[in-house]
């Protein structure tokens, strides 16, 4: 392992900018960090140079913990942005400077030197000063000064970001082809999709603080686990989906016996197939929809289909036009496709997808349920619901009239008389999960985690699907009551570590873990009063009385907190 | 710059009448004045300006003058130096108002701090007085000059060096950090070399600064003839005894130390600016 980074975490004024980070890179690895402005990627990449102390965590080079070792004796090459070589010095100089603080000898340097300019393709410019240089050139001293004391592992911070395109490009190859010729770990930070494409043998995304995913180009491309990532990466269509046994469609969900099961599906717009007509054969049809937009771009064409609010519905709620028009869906065309078909604005489509990817997110959309219009309006203003909707680009509907089944998406309900009640229909009638808030309920801070034993892995995911967004302490907390039997115990704490290890592997979760022997409610109750604002996320073996009879307390009274409940898939004893 | 045109077009209005008046302005002010003492000091003949110059009265001025000045200037380059880095690199309560006192020599009058020196560097004055004891004379020795001239000149180092200081990116020390070099290394290598430049010209201009200091100088020195005689001081004297030539010789040889002084800092700076590459495309 070439570079271990565990649990890291740095914080600028009590604000986690880089949030529990933890990755292991292989010798030789080109690692590209993807992220907009602000997701700490740069401040990470500083912490693993020793340039940015960090508050916790572990950082490891070959092996060595280096946490507490200053950026002098961490051995690494750091590529600024702005290049910051020193004006002052020749090419030359610069070059050696690293070579000079370390004592070596001037022939060996000279040597050394000329080795360098020469894998960065500047020989002859050794007495220029950096102002002689374009910036590319200057970009090109700056990579043979980092790699001057050989390295193990290079690092750098967007390094083509003042550059234009057409240098771009080249010194992208020239850094690729020195990275492979060296074998030197690389990571790269940018915020430029094409530039992570184009390098990359494994591409991390960033957001708020977070390593959201990490993977090789294609397979994030492909499959993406998170919104984030499949509209970062690339333009996607997010559309909510419906399954119903086997069968996959886009059509709203109507008063139906059986909850189909709700999935945030991405298809990106090159797998959409538009037609004039019928759908075309074998594919998944989507809906029908007017070209708004159509939009000439060399090879390929780009169209935008107004979609009508009765037809698919889209899963971020920022598509939607204010007037209720409808919402836009993107699409491109090879220049074959547009020679076949030609299409013009105002003509009328059916839009069929050929590939679709589900996104494995456990929350696709909140469905608030409440007997009266006014009361949903509330609860769907509940500043935790609109703060956690906003952020996860999730979709709130309402409900108000009575149904045979619980509704698709998450259903959301009010805390207070009747909610136990409500809560365990809603999850024998279909809904995987039920979110109760108590009135005014506002972003937790603490999240507590009672996964149970085989709602586990599903109360987990959830836990990290809403710790992606919140960045909230979370706790996993496992009682054993004093009843338990001796060997039940060893079961149960090895259901317990496997679920920690699933959310830590599947989700890149890692919580606190508290093991607590006595009464659980009792427990429960100690570890949400560490903070006014906390959460529980409680996983449901099943319906029976046994399992649901501490649903009365948490969600009816008299201490009211937000409370999720995760039901274990069915059969899944 | 287009070849053979003096003037080149711009599209403002105006170039005319604001060329016009600055020219008229500088000759009046300046070129008028200085020309009618060139004038006067060349009407006398050569021999016995050179006698005037090198009268033993005038050397010994002079070599108090530049002597204190050079001192003043480079104890000003070391203290001035500090003093920015601490203003530019750490936070503090109280700063803005520290930074803001930086110019007070600026704006005060000179003959304020002079005799405000010389009341506390009198050998009765409260820091005088504890200095007498060690055996140390400020006031009226040559010591005393210096002094009141580093008080004049602190400004000129500080307001040079601060933006140089803050040009330094932070980039450039993480660099030499990362490439394995500590702190005295990073200093001398990197920050040192590049606000060198800077530091010369404050320099420059606090010495070019004590040479033709007056105010601040005359309180504190005693005057001696020989010994605390700054040159500025001996034109005044020479002028209260109607010694018009004689003046007119001293303020000759100053003019022309001005003009070499002023020539340095226009050639450190250029230095400066091409060493660093400002205003070459990066």
């Amino acid at each position: 392992m070439s570079i271990a980074l565990d649990q890291v975490t740095k914080r600028y004024q009590s604000l986690p900018v880089v949030n529990d980070v933890s990755i292991e890179i292989e010798q030789g690895e080109f690692l590209v960090l993807l992220g907009p402005s602000g997701s700490g990627k740069s401040t990470l990449l500083r912490a693993i140079a020793g340039l940015v102390e960090i508050d916790h965590g572990r950082v490891s080079l070959h092996g060595r913990d280096v946490t507490g070792v200053v950026a002098r004796d961490r051995g690494v090459g750091f590529v600024f942005q702005h290049y910051a070589l020193f004006r002052h010095m020749s090419v030359a100089d610069n070059v050696e400077f690293a070579l000079r603080v370390r004592r070596m000898k001037r022939a060996d340097r000279l040597s050394r030197r000329q080795e360098l300019l020469k894998l960065v393709a500047l020989e002859g410019m050794d007495e220029r000063l950096p102002a002689q240089l374009s910036g590319g050139q200057q970009q090109r001293v700056a990579v043979a000064r980092a790699l001057a004391h050989r390295p193990e592992v290079l690092l750098l911070d967007e390094p083509f970001g003042a550059l234009d395109a057409k240098i771009r490009e080249e010194l992208r190859r020239t850094i690729r082809r020195i990275q492979q010729e060296l074998g030197v770990t690389t990571i790269l930070v940018t915020h430029d999709q094409d530039e992570a494409f184009a390098m990359a043998d494994r591409i991390g995304v960033m957001h708020q603080g977070r390593l959201l995913e990490v993977g090789s180009p294609d397979e994030l491309y492909a499959r993406p686990r998170t919104r984030f990532v499949a509209t970062f990466l690339g333009a996607a269509n997010l559309l909510l989906g419906y399954r119903r046994g086997h069968r996959l469609g886009f059509d709203r969900p109507g008063a139906e016996n059986v909850t189909p099961r709700e999935i945030v599906a991405v298809i990106r717009p090159e797998e959409i197939e538009l037609t004039t007509g019928k759908a075309a054969g074998g594919l998944t049809p989507v809906g029908s929809g007017v070209v708004q937009e159509l939009q000439f771009a060399g090879a390929t064409e780009r169209l935008r289909v107004r979609m009508p609010m009765e037809g698919p519905v889209p899963a971020t709620p920022d598509r939607e036009g204010a007037d209720g028009s409808g919402w836009l869906l993107d699409a491109t065309r090879t220049f074959p496709e547009q020679r076949a078909n030609p299409l013009a604005i105002g003509q009328k489509v059916t839009v069929s997808a050929r590939r679709i990817h589900s996104l494995p997110t456990p929350i696709s959309s909140f469905t608030v349920v409440a007997r009266e219009q006014a009361a949903a309006e509330q609860l769907r203003g509940t500043p935790l619901l609109a703060t956690l909707a906003a952020r996860m680009q999730t979709r709130i509907t309402m409900r108000t009239n009575r149904t045979a089944s619980a509704p698709p998406g998450m259903p959301v309900l009010a805390a207070g008389p009747g909610a136990s009640a409500t809560a365990q229909w809603n999850l024998a009638h279909g809904a995987s999960q039920v979110l109760v808030l108590p009135a005014g309920a506002v972003l937790p801070a603490r999240i507590v985690v009672l996964p149970g034993a085989e709602a586990g892995v599903g109360a987990l995911g959830v836990a990290a699907s809403l710790l992606r967004h919140i960045p909230a302490e979370s706790v996993l907390l496992a009682v054993h009551e004093a009843a338990t039997p001796e060997r039940e115990r060893a079961s149960r704490l090895r259901l317990l570590l496997d679920a920690r290890s699933r959310a830590l592997s599947e989700h890149g979760l890692d919580l606190r873990t508290e093991l607590r022997f006595g009464d659980v409610d009792a427990e429960i109750e100690r570890e949400l009063a560490a903070d006014p604002t906390s959460m529980l996320v409680l996983g449901l073996d099943s319906l029976e009385a046994s399992e649901t009879a501490r649903l009365a307390t948490l969600l009816e009274g008299p201490k009211l907190r937000p409370v999720l409940i995760v039901r274990a898939p069915d059969g899944a004893a | 710059m287009a070849g053979g045109r003096i003037v080149v077009p711009s599209p403002l209005p105006g170039f005319g009448l604001t060329f016009g008046f600055t020219t008229f302005f500088l000759s009046a002010i300046i070129l008028l004045p200085l020309g009618a003492m060139v004038i006067r000091a060349l009407g006398i003949p050569p021999s016995e300006l050179l006698a005037m110059l090198l009268d033993e009265r005038a050397v010994a001025s002079y070599r108090l003058s530049f002597g204190a000045a050079a001192l003043a200037a480079a104890i000003n380059a070391v203290f001035g130096f500090i003093v920015a880095w601490s203003l530019v690199r750490y936070d503090f309560p109280g700063r803005r108002l520290l930074d803001t006192m930086i110019d007070l020599p600026f704006a005060l009058p000179t003959a304020v701090s002079g005799i405000a020196l010389a009341t506390v560097f009198s050998p009765t004055g409260w820091l005088g007085l504890k200095l007498a004891q060690a055996g140390i004379q400020v006031a009226y020795t040559w010591l005393g000059v210096v002094v009141a001239l580093v008080l004049i000149g602190l400004p000129f180092v500080v307001r040079s060096v601060q933006p140089a200081l803050i040009e330094v990116r932070k980039d450039l020390e993480d660099a030499a950090e990362s490439l394995g070099a500590g702190g005295f290394n990073v200093f001398r290598r990197i920050i040192l070399p590049t606000i060198l430049p800077a530091l010369a010209t404050g320099f420059t201009l606090a010495f070019a600064r004590g040479i033709g200091e007056y105010g601040s100088v005359v309180f504190i020195s005693g005057n001696l003839p020989l010994k605390t005689e700054i040159t500025p001081l001996l034109i005044v004297i020479k002028l209260e005894q109607y010694d018009y030539a004689g003046a007119a010789a001293l303020g000759f040889f100053m003019l022309v130390m001005s003009f070499v002084m002023l020539l340095a800092i226009n050639l450190v700076q250029q230095w400066g600016q091409r060493r660093m590459g400002i205003g070459v495309a990066r």
